[in-house]
């Protein structure tokens, strides 16, 4: 089996070496639970943002709007189902992180009976990495929680 | 954007404040205000371009601080904001009290 590449399409190429931002969580749910939160709208919006557009086919758009109006916007890349989910990323009106300026990976592992979440956020510029860091850190237990059966509540923004 | 653009947003003009007189990491900015990560990302990003704010690089962290200097005459007219602001507050405090 053939390896895609890593950025098949879409962010500007910052090279191999341009660092990025790993963030792994490890969650009480199979891969397939946790991948159908990553592939329909209305799971979506349930661990993060108010609302999500998400049609997930490569090509198909990615909208997630956070409860203050802020919109994230991408399209998907490479979706491989209980696997992998692979987006560009970016947020309107946003003067360095534009919508589809940077891409986000996220693997699923099974391990025993529940999933390592890995996500990586390629291509942001590194004065930007910190503060998605911290998104990022926020979103992936919401993301659990809700995987594991719980209720995360509204979001309330990280912090 | 012009210069008068970037500080009228009251969520920068927040940060602005919170880094007026000592560096705070993206991470504590993040953590002290009730937006997403996207708006804080956004709003230092705005400060950044305009120069407004300075950022210290320590290895993958970033460290936020106002330069003031760069600010000119708009410095003095949000710390007089500011002011303004605090002392409303006060003479409301003593009416409160007076009134007990």
């Amino acid at each position: 089996m053939s390896r895609s590449p890593l950025v098949p399409q879409g962010p500007p190429d910052r090279g191999d070496d341009a660092p990025a931002l790993a963030v792994e969580r490890r969650v009480a749910a199979p891969p397939s639970t946790v991948y159908a939160y990553l592939t329909d709208s209305v799971r979506w919006a349930r661990w993060q943002g108010a609302s999500a557009e998400i049609d997930a086919v490569p090509g198909g758009r990615f909208r997630m709007r956070m409860g203050n109006g802020m919109l994230a916007e991408g399209r998907f890349v490479e979706l491989v189902p209980d696997t992998r989910v692979v987006f560009t990323w970016g947020w309107n009106g946003h003067p360095t992180v534009p919508p589809g300026s940077s891409i986000v990976e996220i693997d699923l592992a099974s391990e025993g009976d529940g999933t390592v979440i890995r996500l990586v956020h390629h291509g942001l510029p590194p004065d930007d990495i910190p503060i998605h860091e911290t998104g990022w850190r926020h979103y992936l237990p919401r993301l659990a929680t809700i995987a594991e059966g719980g209720d995360p509540g509204v979001d309330p923004g990280p912090g | 954007m012009d210069a008068l653009q970037v500080v009228t947003e009251p969520h920068r003009r927040e940060i602005l404040r919170a880094v007026w007189d000592r560096e705070l990491s993206a991470g504590d900015i993040a953590a002290r205000f009730p937006v997403t990560f996207g708006a804080v990302s956004q709003h230092l990003a705005v400060l950044r371009t305009a120069g407004f704010v300075t950022v210290r690089r320590d290895g993958t962290r970033r460290f936020y601080r106002a330069d003031r200097e760069r600010l000119g005459p708009l410095a003095q007219a949000l710390e007089a904001m500011w002011r303004a602001t605090l002392d409303e507050l006060a003479a409301a405090v003593e009416a409160e009290s007076d009134r007990r």
